[in-house]
C-alpha cells in the first residue's frame, strides 16, 4: 500500500515523502564500493541532513503507519526485519530485530524468531519479546486505523481481534521467552518475512504506550529518536546512544542529526535544490520533482547530477467505479480502455522520465510477471472503436465525475484523461477535492460520490499480492480500502485466497498472473503508466540511492559529505 | 475585492444631467486620454470576449485539444517562446500542448463573465440597501451600517475559499463565482449610495415632492435613484477589475471554474512553476489579465473626473 504522491496523500504521503531522503549517492570516495557489499561502516558521519517534504506532519505511530521499512520511520524505529538495498538495485529481507528472517515450521504456518543481543529502547531498557508482541497486538486496536494490514487476517484469530486495550491479549502469537517470539497463521504464507518488516513489527513499551502522544513521541529503537517537534514547521531527530550499529545492518546513520522540514511546496523544493545553496547542500526532497522542474533539471548540467530518477515503480491507473450507474456494464469499461489517452497522460506526468505506458496490473520486476495487453491500441487510445463499444452497450450519456485531488500535477493528469474520454464522446466532469476529501470520497462510505478516480499503487512488498490483493480483493470496499473501483468478483476473490496462500513461489507467481489476467477481463481499471519516481538532492548528500524495488530511495544509508 | 475609491466619488447632485450638461461631460472625458485609451482597450476586451468562439474556430485553434507535437521529451513546449509558431501564436502549454493563443481568448470569457456579473450583484444589493438606509434613516439605516461594517471587516478571501471548497459539486461553478463575489462587495457601494441619499433626502426636490403627496416607492425611485445613477456607474467600472482579480485569484488558489475551462487565474497559478522554464506561459496570460484591470481602471477613474469637475486631475 505505498502509496505515490498522487493517492493518499494525507496518510501516506507522509510517509513516502518523508522516507525518501537519507541514501546515498556515489560521492563518497570510499563508500561505492563499501555500499554495494552492504557494509555499514562505509557511510561518513556527521553532519545535519534536512528532508524536505510537502507532508505537513509525520505519524511515528507504527500502528497507524504505512511506511515504507526503508523511509522515515526506519530511522526511529526498528523492526523484525528490515530491507538491505544493494549496488546493483535488488533489495533483499534481512534480520533487524530477530536473529534472522524467520524460521518456518508446522508447513510453512509457524513462523518463529528470536530477538538479538543488545537491542534496546532508547532509554537502555532491554527489548523484549513481549514489547514486540505487544506492538503488533495494538495495530488490531480501532482507535488506531489506517496501518497496514496485512498480518490482520493471517494470524490466526485476527479477525476477531479488538486490540490489547481491553485487556486481551492476541494468543496466535506466543512469547515462550523474553527473546523468543511465534506467529501461528491461519494458513501458510510464503512471503511472512516481508510482512515483519512492517511497521507494527517494531517495538512499543507497554507502559509508555499513550495512543494520543504516540505519534509525535515514539520510544526509539533505531539510531535516532525524536529530539524536538514543530508542528507543521519540522521534527529534528538526534542520535539514539542506546542503539548499536554492530547490531544493524540495514542502517548506516550517517548524519548526526536529521531535519524534516514539514509542509513545503514541491516546487519550491525542487527550486531550492536546484539552487542547491546553504544547507539545502545537505538536503533532499521527499517529494517528486514536479513536471515543470524535471523539464528545467534536464537543461541544467548541475542539477542533473544530483537528479535521482527510479525504475519503473508503481502503477497509475485510472479506476473505474464498478457500482456507479451504466458503468456497471463490462462493456462500457472496455470502451473506456480504448478511449483513455495514456500518451496525453504520460505527457501530463512529466514525459518519458515520468513512466512508461502500462497495459497490465503487475508491475514491472515483481516475480512471474507475465506481460499482456488485452486492449490493443495506439499508446493515444482508439476512441473510434471505444465510440462503437459504448453503441453497443447502449450508453446513455452522462457526465461521469473524475474526482481527484486538488493539486496542480493531478489536476494536469485529470485533464488530459477528459481529454481522452471526450474523443469518444463521453462527458467528463473534473471535480477537485482537498486529499483529505478525496481520500474520505474514494475509500470510505458507499462510493456513490465518484465515477472515476486517478490513482497510483506501488506494492508494500515485492510480491505480486501487493499488486492485486490492495486494489482488487472484495474485502478492500470502503472502510479505508483502496479497491477503489469497487471491484467485486467471486472468482477473482477465489484466486487471490489461493494465491496467497501458495507457498511455492512458481506456482504463486503463476496464480497471480492468471488473477490479474481474469481481473483485466472485467476492465474495472485503465492501467496508465508504471511511474518513475524523480528526486533530487544537494550536492553534499551521499549514498543516495533507489532500488528496483521500491521506487524510493533508501533513507537508511544516506551520510553527508564532510 | 473592494476598491475603496468611496471618499473620492463626489457626482453632482441635483436633476439629470442636461444636454449641455452630456455635452461637457463627453468633451471632458475625451480630454483624458488615457481614459480613451482604456474605454478602447475595454471595448476590444469584450467584443473578442464575445466573439471568442468564432475568432478560435475561424483559426482553427480551440483552447481543449491536444497537441503532443508541440511539446519536447520532458513535456515543455518545443522551440523558441514557449513554442511561438504560425500555428500557435501564443505558444503552447506545457504538458498538453494546447493553444495558450485560443485558452486567453477563451479566458477572457470566464473573466468578464465573472467580473461583470459578480459587479451586478454587488451594485445592485448595494444600491438598494444603501438607498433605504439613506432614505429612511432609524433602525433601517443601523442595520445596514453595521452589516456595511460586518463585511468590510470579513475577510472576504477567506471565506469565498470556504464556500467554494463546501458548495455542492452540481452547483454552476460560474454562478457560485458571480454570487460569491458578488455578495462579499456590496459593502462599500452601499456606505456611499447611503450617503449621498442622506443628501438628497433634504433637497427640496424631494421634499416638494413629499409634500405634493408621493409616496416612498415614487420619491425613491423616480427622484432620488436617478441623482444616484452616475456614481454607481462609476463605481461599478472600478469595482469590475476587482471582481476580475478576485476570481483570477480564486482559479489560482484551485477553487474557481473546473478544468479545462480556460481560466487566466489558472493559467497563471499553473504558469508559475513553470516561469523558469517556460516563462511565456506565464506572460501571455498575465498581460491579459493586466491589460483589462489597467484599462477598466483607466477608464473608470476618467469617468469619475469627467462628471466631477471638483475632483481635479487631468483637465
Amino acid at each position: 500500500m505505498t502509496r505515490n504522491t498522487t493517492r493518499r496523500r494525507s496518510v501516506g504521503a507522509v510517509s513516502a515523502a518523508a522516507a525518501l531522503a537519507l541514501v546515498l549517492t556515489a560521492c563518497g570516495a570510499n563508500d561505492k564500493d563499501d555500499s554495494a557489499t552492504g557494509s555499514p561502516a562505509a557511510a561518513q558521519q556527521g553532519g545535519t541532513l534536512h528532508i524536505l517534504t510537502s507532508a505537513p506532519s509525520i505519524n511515528w505511530d507504527p500502528a497507524t503507519s504505512q511506511n515504507l521499512a526503508i523511509t522515515t520511520l526506519g530511522l526511529v524505529e526498528r523492526r523484525l526485519t528490515a530491507w538491505q538495498t544493494n549496488s546493483d538495485g535488488s533489495t533483499e529481507v534481512v534480520p533487524d530485530l530477530a536473529t534472522d528472517t524467520g524460521t518456518a515450521s508446522d508447513d510453512g504456518k509457524t513462523w518463529t524468531y528470536t530477538l538479538k543481543d543488545g537491542v534496546a529502547f532508547e532509554d537502555g531498557t532491554p527489548i523484549t519479546s513481549q514489547d514486540v508482541k505487544y506492538s503488533v497486538e495494538r495495530s488490531f486496536a480501532p482507535e488506531l486505523t489506517g496501518g497496514l494490514s496485512y498480518h490482520k487476517s493471517l494470524l490466526t484469530g485476527g479477525d476477531d481481534y479488538a486490540g490489547p486495550y481491553d485487556g486481551k491479549t492476541l494468543d496466535s502469537i506466543e512469547t515462550p521467552d523474553d527473546k523468543t517470539i511465534v506467529f501461528h497463521l491461519d494458513s501458510a504464507y510464503g512471503d511472512w518475512p516481508w510482512i515483519v518488516s512492517m511497521p507494527a513489527f517494531g517495538a512499543v513499551p507497554e507502559d509508555k504506550d499513550d495512543v494520543s502522544t504516540y505519534t509525535t513521541t515514539p520510544v526509539a529503537t533505531g539510531p535516532y529518536k525524536v529530539a524536538d517537534t514543530q508542528e507543521g514547521t519540522s521534527v529534528t531527530l538526534e542520535r539514539n546512544d542506546a542503539w548499536d550499529q554492530s547490531t544493524d545492518e540495514a542502517r548506516t546513520a550517517g548524519p548526526d542529526s536529521v531535519v524534516f522540514e514539514l509542509g513545503q511546496d514541491e516546487s519550491v523544493v525542487a527550486q531550492r535544490l536546484i539552487a542547491d545553496a546553504g544547507d539545502d547542500q545537505n538536503a533532499f526532497g521527499a517529494t517528486f520533482v514536479p513536471a515543470a522542474q524535471l523539464a528545467q533539471v534536464q537543461n541544467d548540467a548541475n542539477a542533473k547530477e544530483r537528479l535521482v530518477t527510479s525504475g519503473p515503480g508503481a502503477l497509475a491507473y485510472l479506476a473505474i467505479n464498478t457500482e456507479a450507474e451504466g458503468l456497471d456494464d463490462v462493456k462500457v469499461r472496455e470502451a473506456l480502455q480504448y478511449a483513455v489517452d495514456k500518451q496525453a497522460f504520460q505527457v501530463a506526468s512529466g514525459g518519458a522520465i515520468a513512466g512508461d505506458l502500462a497495459t497490465m496490473l503487475i508491475t514491472p520486476g515483481i516475480p512471474g510477471r507475465e506481460e499482456y495487453d488485452l486492449y490493443p491500441a495506439e499508446p493515444s487510445g482508439d476512441p473510434d472503436k471505444a465510440k462503437d463499444l459504448l453503441a453497443d452497450a447502449g450508453w446513455k450519456d452522462r457526465p461521469l465525475r473524475l474526482v481527484v485531488p486538488d493539486d496542480a500535477p493531478t489536476r494536469a493528469k485529470a485533464e488530459a484523461i477528459e481529454q481522452g474520454l471526450k474523443r469518444a464522446g463521453l462527458t467528463v466532469k473534473i471535480v477537485t477535492q482537498p486529499a483529505e476529501v478525496w481520500t474520505q470520497t474514494v475509500t470510505q462510505g458507499d462510493g456513490s460520490k465518484y465515477d472515476l478516480t486517478l490513482s497510483s499503487w506501488q506494492p508494500d512488498f515485492p510480491s505480486a499480492n501487493g499488486n492485486i490483493q490492495p486494489l482488487f480483493a472484495s474485502s478492500q470496499i470502503g472502510d479505508g480500502g483502496y479497491n477503489l473501483s469497487r471491484y467485486s468478483n467471486a472468482d477473482v476473490d477465489a484466486l487471490i485466497e489461493q494465491a496467497t496462500q501458495e507457498t511455492d513461489t512458481d506456482a504463486a507467481a503463476a496464480l497471480w498472473a492468471q488473477a490479474d489476467r481474469a481481473i483485466g477481463l472485467d476492465a474495472p481499471v485503465v492501467p496508465l503508466i508504471y511511474t518513475k519516481n524523480s528526486f533530487l538532492h544537494g550536492s553534499k548528500v551521499q549514498n543516495f540511492e533507489i532500488p528496483d524495488f521500491p521506487a524510493y530511495p533508501n533513507y537508511l544509508k544516506v551520510s553527508l559529505a564532510p | 475585492m473592494t476598491l475603496d475609491h468611496a471618499d473620492e466619488l463626489v457626482v453632482p447632485e441635483g436633476q439629470p444631467p442636461s444636454a449641455t450638461g452630456r455635452r461637457t461631460f463627453w468633451h471632458r472625458f475625451a480630454q483624458d486620454r488615457f481614459a480613451v485609451a482604456g474605454a478602447v482597450t475595454v471595448v476590444v476586451y469584450v467584443v473578442v470576449a464575445l466573439f471568442a468562439p468564432l475568432i478560435t474556430r475561424l483559426l482553427g485553434v480551440d483552447p481543449y485539444t491536444y497537441d503532443l507535437a508541440a511539446l519536447d521529451a520532458t513535456g515543455a513546449p518545443a522551440g523558441w517562446g514557449g513554442g511561438i509558431s504560425a500555428e500557435h501564436w501564443f505558444g503552447v502549454e506545457p504538458l498538453t500542448g494546447r493553444d495558450l493563443f485560443a485558452i486567453v481568448l477563451m479566458g477572457s470569457r470566464t473573466s468578464l463573465v465573472v467580473g461583470i456579473g459578480a459587479t451586478v450583484v454587488s451594485m445592485f444589493i448595494g444600491t438598494v440597501l444603501g438607498l433605504l438606509a439613506g432614505y429612511l434613516g432609524g433602525w433601517v439605516d443601523w442595520v445596514v451600517s453595521r452589516g456595511v461594517d460586518i463585511m468590510l471587516g470579513l475577510p472576504a478571501l477567506i471565506f469565498m475559499i470556504a464556500i467554494g471548497a463546501v458548495a455542492p459539486e452540481s452547483f454552476p461553478r460560474l454562478l457560485l463565482l458571480v454570487l460569491v463575489i458578488g455578495v462579499f462587495s456590496w459593502s462599500s457601494v452601499a456606505r456611499v449610495v447611503r450617503g449621498q441619499a442622506l443628501g438628497l433626502r433634504s433637497r427640496g426636490f424631494v421634499r416638494a415632492s413629499q409634500a405634493l403627496g408621493a409616496g416612498h416607492g415614487h420619491v425613491l425611485f423616480r427622484q432620488v435613484l436617478p441623482n444616484l445613477a452616475a456614481t454607481v456607474v462609476v463605481f461599478a467600472t472600478i469595482s469590475i477589475p476587482g471582481a476580475i482579480g478576485a476570481e483570477a485569484a480564486l482559479s489560482f488558489l484551485g477553487v474557481g471554474v473546473p478544468p479545462p475551462t480556460p481560466s487566466w487565474g489558472r493559467s497563471i497559478g499553473d504558469a508559475v512553476t513553470w516561469f523558469s522554464s517556460d516563462p511565456m506561459y506565464l506572460v501571455f496570460p498575465g498581460l491579459a489579465l493586466f491589460g483589462i484591470t489597467l484599462a477598466l481602471n483607466a477608464f473608470g477613474d476618467g469617468l469619475r473626473d469627467a462628471l466631477d469637475p471638483r475632483s481635479g486631475g487631468r483637465q
